[in-house]
């Protein structure tokens, strides 16, 4: 498939981003990290802040992190922890924004990610937003709202600005631009076949919390344009979905051997993929509460019950025509791992194949999963 | 139509070749260092056994976990594809496959020769012919015997560690506190039986399966998986060659 210039636009885009960061350092501007979609970005914004993402999708930084951490544990935990200690990521030059944070903001979600807040709060100041972990009972909102309301609070200490309900308001509408303009790049995945692959697709999402948004929005408008300008020839493709754990940035494994052996992926269920953007915020409420309600639905496997990620899935596999979904998850993530089997029945009633592929960011097993995706697509041809 | 499948397994290199649905030859190496080398041996010599020309070979068709160096093949697919078909071919009513070769094993659902669904072990050698070797090893009895002796077992001893590396030391210790012989191969054996069968659960085998790959030649295995399971297991008379011969007929269908 001919590259996409939107696409070089986005490889090129993170030297410019962090020489955008230092020279904001430089302004008094304080700079934010965060790791997860619970935590609202409009807040951040309108306190006068700039927020960059500290997942961690790379292998080099595991041995740094397991002087500190234990080695069974989740991949991703491992590698952000790993860069956040090392300021980098031992030598890979892409990393260096790891070093320029002024304060974490961080969120209660798996056990992993919360105990390891704990040790990150030595080497940088770190801001924990508690989360209801059983979003439709009747106290989840307001506790939620009540937490919303102490983070702004928190953000408005670390930048001496106020948050104004008009400040709020105005980055509200901007990220829902945001939010509109990626349904409208993953409706055009709804083509067969699409003209753009998925792990393109991916590298763009990679990079959502660590543009700044006008940065995305302009990126995501040329992409736009060009995929649908871009003509393909018709070769229907299988289709595949991902349902799962969160690919981050210099993680791309599982996508890259999927699309390779022919088949194209239409759409991530995924914290890189659908679940950052498919809801929109009310644009017509008190926008702190307008913020818990949408925030708070986020059907991530930390929530309990979470059917609305399984009535989710069901609907993406529908809208996308899926053929097959790869429900992928990383060793050692309890929550996607045992809730791949209320997932796997859901699919399997609707007649839909999964294959699931346990991973983490290490090379070592490509030549299995290559075997799993070749008997999948055999069996599905 | 005359075609060859080989099959480039971890631990041994595979080819059968077929001449109108009928199995001419078959080979069995063990694959060493180079599988390409090894593929070419097998080759070579599956060709001499049958007493046909090179020139009238049709297709070759590789499969198994190097299938891709296998350079001069026409076509490659996945194991688990090949196994389907080459079991069906030997049995038709067949409806499940349990596969344990040297490095990974593999439940597998079919319905006519072709996979509907199907799991793998492959991140860690417990339930694999790996374990067996290594554990027999500990064991000093030689892999052939190793089934044998667990049938002669009336305590196998209880082994809980799955990891092979801790489960050679478990049998060690078991030596050490005076344990039989017999007793620890029956407990080993019983380990990846447990193993296995959860598997063919989970994928829904119930009726008319078979069992294939290297470790099928382990009566003790196959008896402890029959006993797991409650049913009796297809075990071909060459349950090696299952994936090879699949690879041979699969091609021939696709060509």
């Amino acid at each position: 498939m001919k590259q996409l210039n939107s696409l070089d636009y986005i490889k090129n885009s993170y030297k410019a981003r962090i020489s955008q960061i230092a020279e904001e350092r430089k302004t008094g501007k304080k700079i934010v990290g965060t790791f997860c979609l619970f935590v609202p970005d409009e807040i951040i914004f309108a306190a006068g802040s700039d927020r960059i993402i500290l997942c961690g999708g790379k292998n080099e930084t595991m041995s740094i992190a397991e002087q500190y951490l234990p080695r069974n544990i989740c991949p991703l935990v491992k590698s952000s922890f790993g860069s956040i200690v090392n300021n980098s990521c031992s030598g890979v030059k892409s990393c260096s924004h790891f070093g320029m944070i002024d304060m974490i903001v961080a969120e209660n979600t798996c056990d992993s990610k919360k105990k390891m807040y704990e040790l990150l709060g030595d080497y940088v100041s770190t801001y924990v937003i508690d989360l209801p972990q059983r979003p439709d009972s009747s106290d989840a909102l307001n506790y939620f709202l009540r937490e919303l309301d102490k983070f702004k609070d928190a953000m408005e200490q670390l930048t001496g600005n106020k948050v104004t309900v008009e400040q709020l308001q105005k980055e509200i509408t901007s990220l829902n631009e945001t939010r509109q303009l990626l349904h409208r790049l993953y409706d055009l995945r709804k083509m067969d076949p699409p003209s753009i692959n998925g792990v393109d697709v991916l590298k763009v999402m990679q990079k959502q919390y660590f543009l700044s948004p006008d940065q995305l929005k302009e990126t995501l408008r040329m992409l736009i344009r060009e995929v649908e300008q871009f003509k393909v020839d018709w070769v229907h493709k299988p289709r595949r979905m991902i349902s799962g754990c969160p690919m981050p940035g210099g993680n791309t494994k599982v996508p890259e051997i999927i699309e390779s052996k022919g088949g194209v992926i239409v759409a991530e269920e995924s914290c890189t993929g659908t679940r950052s953007f498919w809801d929109l915020v009310d644009e017509n409420k008190d926008p702190m509460l307008a913020l818990a309600e949408r925030y708070i639905k986020i059907p991530c496997s930390c929530m309990s019950p979470n059917n609305r990620r399984i009535d989710n899935i069901l609907e993406l596999a529908r809208e996308f025509k899926v053929d097959g979904v790869v429900y992928y998850t990383l060793q050692f993530c309890h929550g996607y791992n045992i809730e791949k089997y209320k997932v796997q029945q859901a699919l399997k009633k609707k007649g839909m194949p999964v294959l699931a592929i346990e991973t983490d960011y290490s090379d070592s097993d490509i030549e299995q999963i290559e075997l799993r995706v070749d008997a999948f697509m055999e069996m599905l041809s | 139509m005359i075609s060859v499948g080989i099959y480039s397994g971890s631990a041994t290199t595979k080819a059968v070749l077929i001449n109108c649905n009928h199995i001419v030859a078959q080979v069995i190496l063990p694959t060493a260092f180079d599988f390409l080398a090894a593929s070419e041996k097998a080759y070579k010599n599956v060709l001499a056994n049958s007493g046909i020309a090179e020139e009238d070979i049709n297709i070759v068709s590789a499969t198994g976990y190097g299938r891709n160096s296998i350079k001069f093949a026409d076509g490659t697919i996945s194991e688990i594809t090949a196994h389907g078909m080459g079991v069906y071919y030997l049995y038709p009513d067949v409806n499940g496959i349990i596969d344990i070769g040297g490095q990974d094993s593999k439940v597998i659902s079919v319905n006519d020769g072709k996979v509907t669904d199907f799991l793998m072990n492959d991140k860690c050698a417990a339930g694999t012919g790996k374990f067996l070797e290594y554990t027999a090893r500990a064991l000093e009895v030689p892999i052939e015997e190793f089934g044998l002796l667990a049938l002669s077992s009336k305590k196998p001893a209880s082994i809980s560690s799955m990891c092979t590396v801790f489960a050679e030391s478990e049998a060690i210790s078991l030596r050490a506190r005076g344990f039989k012989k017999e007793d620890i191969a029956a407990g080993l054996i019983e380990s990846v039986s447990r193993r296995v069968a959860g598997m063919a659960r989970q994928a829904g085998l119930k009726q008319n399966v078979a069992f294939v790959g290297g470790v099928a030649k382990n009566i003790g295995i196959k008896i402890a998986l029959e006993k797991e399971l409650g049913i009796s297991l297809y075990v071909p008379p060459n349950p090696q060659i299952t994936g090879a011969l699949g690879a041979a007929l699969i091609n021939r269908e696709l060509k």
